[in-house]
């Protein structure tokens, strides 16, 4: 019952912004009224990011689609049409045609098995938030959403703080260091001219945006992004910013920036002023209280920079979710591979002793005492934090070049960035009763 | 404290008898075991407390920091100025945030030792640390007054400061220190770091330069620290270096900085006059040019490679050979430059030196027919390789094979055909294949090509040859001597005549007029008409309007042969090269969209993501 008036009330959503090239040619010239395309993410597919990119133009082009979870990888099901055939022949995604018939198929396995079909009717508006004065590295998000041809617009520090997060269902963060400690760079990179220059830009906007340090800023800042995620918003981090954005929201009354970031050293007893109520994902965990180690709480289970700390890298397993309970972590989970291999980030996992008890882990090493990718409701919304920094790279370094996607076209890893992009198309639904 | 809970050993427990016995020493037999048990008891404690801080050592490397802080706090209780636990707690009571408790053990390990520098070390980077700099100061002003001349409290307390990440104080310490000492060079190293930190790179060059006159060992680290100046700073760095007259070191930093930052001529010339007075420095420091000038590629790093080894030539050792071999370096070197000229003068020199070693004189032999080959004397090469006795017989076979490929090249192909003829190595069937070709004998050419397989040559000749192999496959005919002419001009660098020729042979081709043998009209010429276009393109504006052009009447005609895909995706790039990207993406989506199975959909749509932005341009 519940399920049946779920799906009506998706049926009212009314995608805005058509992609003109499929609303225009779809009508006239669809092959069938019935006949569908079938997007296989198994390993018959030719291209899995560009399949998401593909989806997402059909469902921002007002026509409806549907996520077949755990169907051969989690396929996505199409209508028929020759615009959508020219977007996947160009973009080298794989597609299937299929009838009536075979969709009738599907359709009774799916309701036989641990599987379910998610209708994808609205195509997020998507907002990054990366400095407009480029720093030195990659953003994978970035790079994901560019090859599989999703628009998304860029915010920093003057939009947040002018309230322009509302008019976005999805962000994304990556590298940002909430904490204000510009990730910590001093301590490798002191000189180099681009950390001289970050400095300076952020220090000009904290004084424009009225804060007296670049620590107050990105408080205020991370405090905008509880809001946006409060009253409905999707977050997407990876990296630094999953860690730093609860340092920062728990330490809202707490100094726990080095002296070189604001002037002043940490508070000694910054741990036990630390108020993880008003942080999303962590709680407990301790800062690091030497300025001279590149880290920042034991969040972080890896601790790549931190000398003696470090951990080698393993592999993470995806767990299995019930598709027609829990379809949110389904959905975040989907992949042609169960095993991915694991990549370092300035915050590469979570500790499972500082995640919340109502923190959903999604994937982990096994046997390992941290965690990879996890997923929480706040608010109205939803956030997900993915540790490391990008999934074909291990280990990153400042200046490397940047990842091309089209030589890792089936790369597991991005896929879960993707899923994450897809995933405000599909509204959560009531658990059965 | 225990130090152990283990039962004491046999030793110790003796120990600990004998020390008892201290207060009731006894004459006699005894005495000298009372004595014997006071030195077995000093040998047993020093043991134990190399063992305990090992323990502290083992905690700390567990990042057990507390425990590891009590082992080094009871290590200090028993011997205050044990240096290694004073150590250890600098090391390990940061990190819980209890730095504070490191400060009177270290006042109590001064207060006892007051000339150990190394506890004084410990006591002034405690109070920087813990950001009482009047302290600090006052420890190390009282140190430098009772060493004076020493440069190390200074450091000590500049490296500390540093350490705290307060550059600017630590700057004036040194500068203090630099004038207490009254040695204007000292802490030059230090200056420069701490400049370069500061992002002024001219004084970090100006403290370089000055440190290097007592450390002239330095100048690689001088070169590479400079090295990462950034563009902006580059060239106020070398005024300032080259300005006035320069020191012979300065020269030569500045020269290396030059040549890094990609002028090396420049940096020769500032360099030069550092190599003027023979000695053995100056052989030293002009090889070292030569070898960083060899890691770049550029016509210009070449010939400042060419004029070091030349100058190196001059200043290395006659005895040996050192300096004729030298010379055959500097000579290939020249060759590489394009200056053929330099290169006779110091082939000359060695030919006319017959103290020089054989495998000197045998280099510069080959030189000197490598350079009558490079500079078109190829009949001057043809009489060396004929009469000169010096040559050895491997030198020999591989330059004649090189003096065939520059006959080849310049259509020079009966001469080519004659030299090769009592050849029957694979490097000359690969050969023949070209005379053949460029004869119009198309069927013998693709016979001795695939008979001289992948083997001649390097990877790039094979390339050449399969690509060759593959276009003459598609044309009909066994003889066209219009295609071996075209073939012909494009070896021989006229690309303009090559393209002219390429369209004449294939508008043959198109009417049946192409000659004896093979099949019927029209095979092979879309493949003629693509290759006219690939060299159009590469030309000049206009040439690339023919280029277009081609492609166009390829894609038009070429049917469903692999010809029309591979013309639709030169377009393409031609088209993306003159900026006119959407009409590169139109003719990209349709190629992907007409020839699905074509062997270039994968490399047009790369093109494509390229153009569209989707990946990075690489």
């Amino acid at each position: 019952m519940k399920r049946r008036n779920f799906l009506k009330q998706l049926s009212g959503y009314v995608a805005t912004g058509l992609s003109g090239d499929i609303a225009a040619r779809l009508a006239p010239y669809r092959s069938s009224p019935l006949a569908s395309l079938l997007v296989p993410m198994d390993d018959a597919q030719g291209d899995h990011l560009k399949a998401y990119g593909v989806t997402y133009r059909v469902v921002q082009a007002g026509i409806k689609a549907e996520w077949l979870l755990n169907y051969r990888g989690g396929s996505f099901l199409l209508p028929d049409g020759p615009a959508i055939r020219r977007d996947a022949a160009l973009a080298g995604v794989s597609v299937e045609p299929v009838d009536e018939a075979q969709v009738t198929a599907i359709r009774g396995e799916i309701e036989a098995s641990n599987m379910d079909a998610v209708p994808l009717e609205k195509a997020p508006k998507v907002a990054v938030y990366v400095p407009p004065n480029a720093p030195p590295w990659d953003d994978a998000v970035t790079m994901a959403l560019q090859y599989a041809g999703i628009q998304f617009d860029k915010v920093w520090d003057f939009e947040v703080i002018g309230g322009k997060l509302v008019g976005y269902d999805w962000l994304h963060l990556h590298h940002e260091d909430f904490t204000g400690q510009y990730s910590k760079f001093y301590l490798i990179y002191a000189g180099a001219p681009w950390l001289a220059e970050m400095v300076r830009f952020n220090t000009d906007a904290a004084k424009r945006l009225g804060f007296v340090t670049v620590p107050d800023l990105k408080k205020a800042v991370a405090r905008k992004i509880r809001d946006y995620v409060t009253n409905g918003g999707f977050l997407f981090a990876m990296c630094t910013a999953t860690e730093t954005l609860d340092l920062a929201l728990a330490a809202e009354r707490t100094d726990i920036a080095a002296a070189f970031a604001d002037g002043t050293p940490m508070d000694p007893q910054a741990d036990a002023k630390l108020d993880w109520s008003k942080a999303l994902a962590f709680t407990g965990a301790h800062v690091e209280p030497n300025p001279q180690i590149a880290s920042f709480s034991d969040i972080d289970g890896h601790q790549v920079n931190a000398g003696p700390r470090r951990q080698p890298l393993g592999a993470f397993k995806l767990f299995n979710f019930s598709a027609k309970i829990d379809p949110v972590p389904t959905l975040l989970v989907q992949n042609h591979r169960q095993v991915i291999p694991d990549f370092y980030g300035l915050t590469t996992s979570f500790l499972r002793s500082r995640l919340k008890p109502s923190d959903v882990v999604l994937g982990d090493e096994e046997g390992a005492p941290w965690v990879k990718y996890i997923n929480g409701n706040h608010g109205k919304g939803t956030w997900t934090f993915f540790g490391g920094h990008d999934p074909e790279d291990q280990q990153h370094q400042i200046g490397d070049p940047p990842t091309d996607l089209s030589l890792h076209p089936h790369s597991p890893g991005y896929r879960l960035i993707l899923n994450n992009v897809l995933f405000p198309a599909a509204k959560k639904r009531e658990l059965k009763t | 404290m225990r130090l152990s809970s283990r039962l004491p050993s046999r030793s110790e427990e003796w120990a600990r008898q004998s020390i008892a016995l201290k207060g009731s020493v006894v004459l006699g037999p005894t005495f000298s075991l009372g004595i014997l048990g006071l030195i077995l008891s000093v040998l047993v404690v020093r043991p134990l407390r190399a063992q305990a801080i090992g323990q502290g050592f083992e905690l700390e490397r567990a990042g057990q920091y507390d425990q590891a802080a009590a082992i080094y706090l009871a290590a200090l209780r028993a011997d205050p100025t044990n240096l290694s636990a004073l150590l250890g707690l600098e090391r390990v009571l940061p990190p819980i945030n209890r730095l504070g408790e490191l400060l009177p053990a270290a006042q109590r390990a001064a207060a006892a030792s007051p000339s150990n520098v190394a506890l004084r070390g410990v006591l002034l980077r405690t109070y920087v640390a813990l950001n009482e700099p009047d302290s600090g100061r006052a420890v190390a002003l009282r140190w430098a007054a009772a060493a004076p001349g020493d440069e190390a409290p200074y450091r000590e307390w500049a490296m500390a400061l540093e350490d705290a990440h307060r550059h600017g104080a630590a700057r004036d310490v040194l500068l203090l220190g630099r004038r207490t000492l009254g040695r204007p060079g000292a802490f030059g190293i230090e200056l420069a770091e701490l400049s370069q930190l500061a992002g002024d790179w001219e004084g970090a060059a100006r403290e370089w330069a000055a440190a290097l006159t007592d450390a002239p060992v330095q100048l690689p680290n001088a070169a590479s620290a400079l090295a990462e100046a950034p563009d902006a700073q580059r060239e106020r760095i070398a005024r300032l270096l080259t300005e006035g007259t320069p020191s012979t070191l300065t020269r030569r930093l500045a020269g290396e900085l030059l040549l890094n930052w990609g002028q090396p001529l420049r940096a020769w010339a500032v360099f030069e006059p550092s190599v003027a007075t023979p000695s053995a420095d100056a052989a030293f420091a002009a090889r070292r040019f030569a070898d960083l000038a060899g890691a770049r590629r550029t016509p210009d790093a070449r010939r400042a490679r060419a004029l070091a080894l030349a100058r190196y030539a001059d200043l290395a050792p006659e005895v040996g050979g050192a300096a004729a071999r030298a010379r055959a370096d500097a000579a290939r070197a020249f060759i590489e430059a394009g200056d053929r000229v330099a290169a006779r003068a110091v082939l000359e020199r060695v030919a006319q030196d017959s103290n020089a070693p054989p495998d000197a004189q045998r280099l510069a032999q080959r030189a000197v027919v490598e350079a009558l080959i490079e500079g078109g004397q190829r009949n001057e090469a043809a009489q060396q390789l004929a009469t000169n006795a010096r040559l050895s017989p491997d030198d020999r076979a591989s330059l004649r094979l090189r003096l065939v490929r520059a006959r080849i090249a310049a259509g020079e192909l009966d001469r080519a055909d004659t030299e090769l003829a009592r050849d029957s190595s694979v490097e000359a069937l690969a050969l023949q294949g070209w005379i053949a070709l460029y004869r119009g004998r198309l069927r013998e050419a693709q016979r001795l090509f695939l008979a001289a397989g992948p083997y001649a040559g390097d990877q790039r000749d094979a390339v050449d040859r399969t690509t060759m192999v593959a276009l003459l496959q598609r044309v009909p005919d066994d003889s066209f001597p219009e295609l071996g002419s075209a073939l012909s001009l494009l070896a021989q660098g006229d690309s303009l005549r090559a393209v002219a020729a390429l369209r004449l042979a294939a508008a043959r081709l198109a009417t049946g007029e192409s000659g004896g043998g093979g099949g019927g009209a029209g095979g092979g010429r879309p493949d003629l008409l693509l290759l006219a276009g690939r060299v159009a393109a590469r030309l000049d504006t206009l040439q690339q309007r023919t280029a277009l052009a081609l492609f166009d009447e390829v894609v038009s005609t070429g049917g469903q042969g692999a010809a029309a895909p591979a013309a639709e995706l030169e377009w393409a790039r031609l088209l993306e090269r003159r900026a006119q990207t959407a009409e590169a993406i139109r003719h990209l989506e349709h190629l992907i969209l007409t020839y699905p199975g074509s062997a270039v959909v994968p490399e047009a749509r790369r093109e494509l993501e390229r153009a569209k932005g989707a990946i990075p341009r690489s």
